[in-house]
């Protein structure tokens, strides 16, 4: 059963609730960020902080100030490309449609990082049992261990005002579209964050704005670069290189079935250790 | 014609500079191959421990990158010359190149085949060269935007990675048939004592970079069969079938 984190930012009171919440049930450390100039407490999510509430200062068209307050995590999508660059193949997919890391598989090489389409994913520093730091990939999981045990994300479970709300994938999306009519009238520019160019996600928004506004990428897709690297170019090294091995035996053997003269060649300078014998 | 025994005449061929050089990059090659093969395809995850786990392993390779840069660098500084010349060479095509590749895959089996004169790298050498350079170039670019992703626009880290990996999965390929030829390969074996020693007998001059030799009898740097082990410079001559 796929399910959906649908996030309804016009309900959004900017508690930061769910930012705890989310610390508390991941024990995850507290990170000191430098006053940026804004209410936001971090520039974005880090690998010790999956969600962050972002604060954006916006001017209507009638020339009003406004606060935007956005839930930023992990959107989990369908076509993740996290999941495609892994070379350790320690990002998956789980039948609730979240995305998650395996952190015994991860080698810590951060490609996820930088392929990331909406820039989540980042690499933690931690210690091993000798005192020797490594790293690691770490990001939301939408609380998959909460969901296998029948309970809601820690984010979900929190919000006062109901704007993170956590369901069957249809029940989620159909809420959406509903309350984007109610809220039309509002918000003019209102619309649902679901992009299909990474084939839909598992954090669905309710947007009051454009979302670019909210520093969404506007049309985001898989990039092809990840699917050129792993789709093509790297089946098509392993079989050029399967293939050339394969040739170079191939003709090892068929010279010794052929080439009759080659005993007798003085081209032969190897001595003793030729395997010609 | 000349005697069958390993006391035959000999000319030079490669410099000790290009020999050096070779070999480095050689090594840099393999050793950077083997620090990655790991994330290129599980089957060799058990390499990891080996290097001493995923981050020693991604060190090492940093390590292994700079040696495989430096080999070119000091081509160009130590023995331009050798250099130069094996740039010229490989971006000469004339008609005994492109007549080199249908009786050279006659010959690549073991069958008979006539293969028309060959200048001083034979067309498959200057093709293996060409396609290298090329993927040399792609790895050592790509690998220093992988190197400080941080450093570089995300459009240009996003590229990097597929051709980090089309260059390796070219030039691995290729070293697999270079390595052939050079060890497999019956009658191209003699090739390699060049690469070691410096020289090869005059005999596999003849049969196998005749366009090479015919200079080298022209400039009278070697005289056909007598006389003793000749002392031709590496790359002797200037115009060699350029």
């Amino acid at each position: 059963m796929e399910y959906i984190k649908y996030i309804d930012v016009t309900k959004c009171d900017g508690c930061r609730a769910c930012m705890v919440a989310c610390k508390n049930w991941n024990d995850l450390p507290a990170e000191f960020e430098e006053f940026h100039g804004s209410y936001q407490s971090h520039k974005k999510t880090t690998a010790n902080t999956w969600n962050v509430l972002t604060f954006t200062e916006h001017v209507t068209a009638d020339n009003q100030f406004e606060w935007l307050y956005r839930h930023s995590s992990c959107l989990h999508c369908t076509d993740a490309a996290c999941e495609k660059v892994c070379p350790e193949n320690a990002i998956s997919y789980t039948e609730y449609g979240s995305v998650v890391i395996n952190a015994d598989q991860c080698v810590g090489c951060g490609y996820c990082v930088q392929n990331c389409t909406f820039d989540i994913i980042e690499l933690a520093t931690k210690k091993d049992e000798n005192g020797k730091e490594y790293k690691v990939a770490q990001k939301c999981t939408l609380c998959t261990d909460r969901i296998a045990e029948g309970l809601q994300p820690a984010c979900a479970t929190v919000c006062h005002t109901d704007a993170i709300m956590f369901g069957e994938k249809d029940k989620m999306l159909k809420l959406a579209s509903e309350r984007l009519n109610q809220v039309k009238e509002r918000y003019p520019n209102a619309n649902i964050y679901n992009p299909p160019g990474v084939g839909g996600t598992h954090t669905v928004y309710l947007l009051a704005e454009r979302p670019s506004v909210y520093d969404l990428p506007e049309n985001p897709e898989t990039s092809y670069t990840a699917k050129l690297w792993k789709d093509v170019a790297q089946p098509a090294g392993k079989l050029l290189l399967g293939a050339s091995v394969m040739g170079v035996v191939g003709a090892y053997l068929s010279n010794r079935l052929f080439n009759k003269e080659v005993d007798e060649s003085s081209l032969n300078e190897g001595g003793k250790d030729d395997e010609q014998k | 014609m000349m005697s069958k025994n390993n006391n035959q005449e000999t000319v030079r061929r490669f410099s000790k500079p290009v020999i050096v050089a070779h070999w480095l990059n050689a090594f840099a090659f393999f050793a950077l191959l083997l620090t990655a093969l790991p994330m290129y395809t599980d089957f060799f995850n058990w390499l990891y421990p080996v290097f001493g786990g995923p981050a020693n392993a991604r060190l090492l390779h940093r390590i292994f990158a700079i040696m495989f840069i430096l080999p070119t660098i000091f081509m160009i500084l130590v023995d331009p010359k050798s250099f130069f010349h094996w740039i010229k060479q490989i971006i000469s095509w004339k008609k005994h190149d492109f007549q080199f590749f249908a009786p050279f895959a006659k010959d690549f089996i073991g069958k008979h085949a006539d293969v028309p004169k060959q200048d001083f790298y034979n067309a498959g050498e200057k093709l293996n060269s060409i396609v290298q350079i090329l993927t040399t170039i792609m790895l050592i670019g790509s690998g220093i935007v992988m190197w400080g992703p941080d450093n570089f626009p995300k459009g240009l880290v996003l590229w990097a990675y597929p051709i980090h990996n089309i260059g390796v999965g070219l030039a691995a390929t290729l070293v697999v048939g270079h390595i052939y030829l050079s060890i497999g390969h019956p009658k191209s074996k003699a090739s390699l004592r060049g690469m070691i020693k410096g020289d090869v007998s005059l005999e596999y001059a003849k049969e196998h970079h005749g366009r090479w030799y015919d200079e080298l009898i022209q400039q009278e740097v070697v005289q056909g069969k007598k006389g003793k082990k000749s002392k031709a410079p590496s790359n002797s001559g200037k115009n060699l079938g350029v």
